[in-house]
């Protein structure tokens, strides 16, 4: 493919704004829009207090009647969820002003460290979690780097109306 | 001075100048206020499922308690500290329509539920040890605090939507 036919990212969010679905959303009464703040929030809740508990069992405070792995095992539910809620409200507020949302620095910023967030999440949470990981003082320190990890995610994304105002 | 006068005041104090119009500050504690709904929101609504029998059933209330007891304190610290400094901010403007005030008066009855959970099961022993059944008022407080503090944050959120001014 040559040079001037790739599609760039801003020709890709062009696309995604431009499509039916997108003017589908745009057109929604403000009712939606309002649902899809909720449970943004709702989701961000779900993934945080559950990670949160997780990441305190592991420093030894918070929830000491559970370990860490059980308490890990029962968050995983929730964060699922919280990730279903935040995906999905969060591609209906993106999609109809995509344009708008590409260019942002905060927006690039929590694109960069969503992923981050959550390949630590899924890829140590629960191996720190288990009784019989020995280095204890490694596993407290991805733990809240994790949980600062999930923050920052949430700091950027609440910055993306700040600087696209 | 009444409520109006009170919120121009704040709005107009150099905290409230200071808060309004700056580039970082502001963005950072409307953050903070969000964000701390983990803590403050989050184990609240955790305790609340435990008072119903839905969420970690085995544990007894007055552990739970005990455990996150610290954790929602500097949570809520953290939610009305930047929550008051949200209110130097934005000033009169929040008593433009219903919704603030709704949300304050929720967030009173809350508390006033929390309140009564304390005097009435705060040294019960017995409930608190799970030595005796969950009672149905534990329950109803439960379901109370899982409705009101459900409710402030969506009026939390609603307060921009019923203001232009935002």
């Amino acid at each position: 493919m040559a040079v001037s036919d790739r599609m760039t990212t801003i020709d890709l969010f062009k696309a995604v704004q431009g499509s039916d679905i997108a003017i589908a959303f745009g057109n929604a009464p403000l009712v939606f829009g309002i649902a899809a703040q909720l449970f943004h929030i709702s989701g961000i809740v779900l993934i945080l207090t559950p990670t949160l508990l997780v990441a305190l069992r592991i420093a030894g405070t918070g929830l000491v009647d559970y370990s860490a792995a059980q308490l890990e095992r029962k968050s995983r539910v929730y964060v699922a969820t919280g990730l279903l809620f935040v995906v999905f409200s969060g591609l209906f507020m993106l999609i109809p002003s995509a344009t708008l949302y590409q260019p942002n620095p905060a927006f690039q910023l929590k694109l960069i460290l969503l992923p981050v967030a959550l390949a630590f999440h899924y890829g140590f949470l629960a191996r720190i979690a288990k009784e019989e990981f020995s280095q204890k003082w490694l596993a407290k320190i991805i733990a809240l780097f994790m949980a600062l990890l999930w923050f920052a995610v949430g700091m950027a994304g609440r910055a993306i109306g700040f600087l696209a105002a | 001075m009444n409520l109006h006068d009170l919120f121009q005041a704040m709005y107009e104090s150099c905290l409230g100048t200071a808060l309004a119009e700056s580039l970082y500050v502001y963005p950072l504690v409307e953050g903070i206020h969000l964000l701390s709904l983990a803590f403050s929101f989050g184990l609240i609504v955790l305790v609340d499922f435990r008072l119903l029998g839905i969420a970690l059933p085995s544990l007894p209330v007055g552990e739970m308690l005990k455990q996150l007891r610290p954790w929602m304190i500097g949570g809520f610290t953290a939610t009305f500290v930047t929550g008051i400094l949200l209110m130097f901010a934005l000033g009169p403007k929040l008593l433009a329509t219903f919704i603030f005030p709704l949300k304050l008066l929720v967030i009173l009855l809350a508390a006033l539920n929390a309140i009564w959970f304390e005097w009435k099961f705060g040294r019960d022993q017995d409930y608190l040890t799970g030595r005796k059944d969950p009672v149905v008022s534990a329950k109803i407080a439960g379901a109370i605090s899982l409705a009101s503090w459900s409710t402030v944050v969506v009026l939390g959120r609603l307060i921009p939507y019923f203001d232009g001014s935002f």
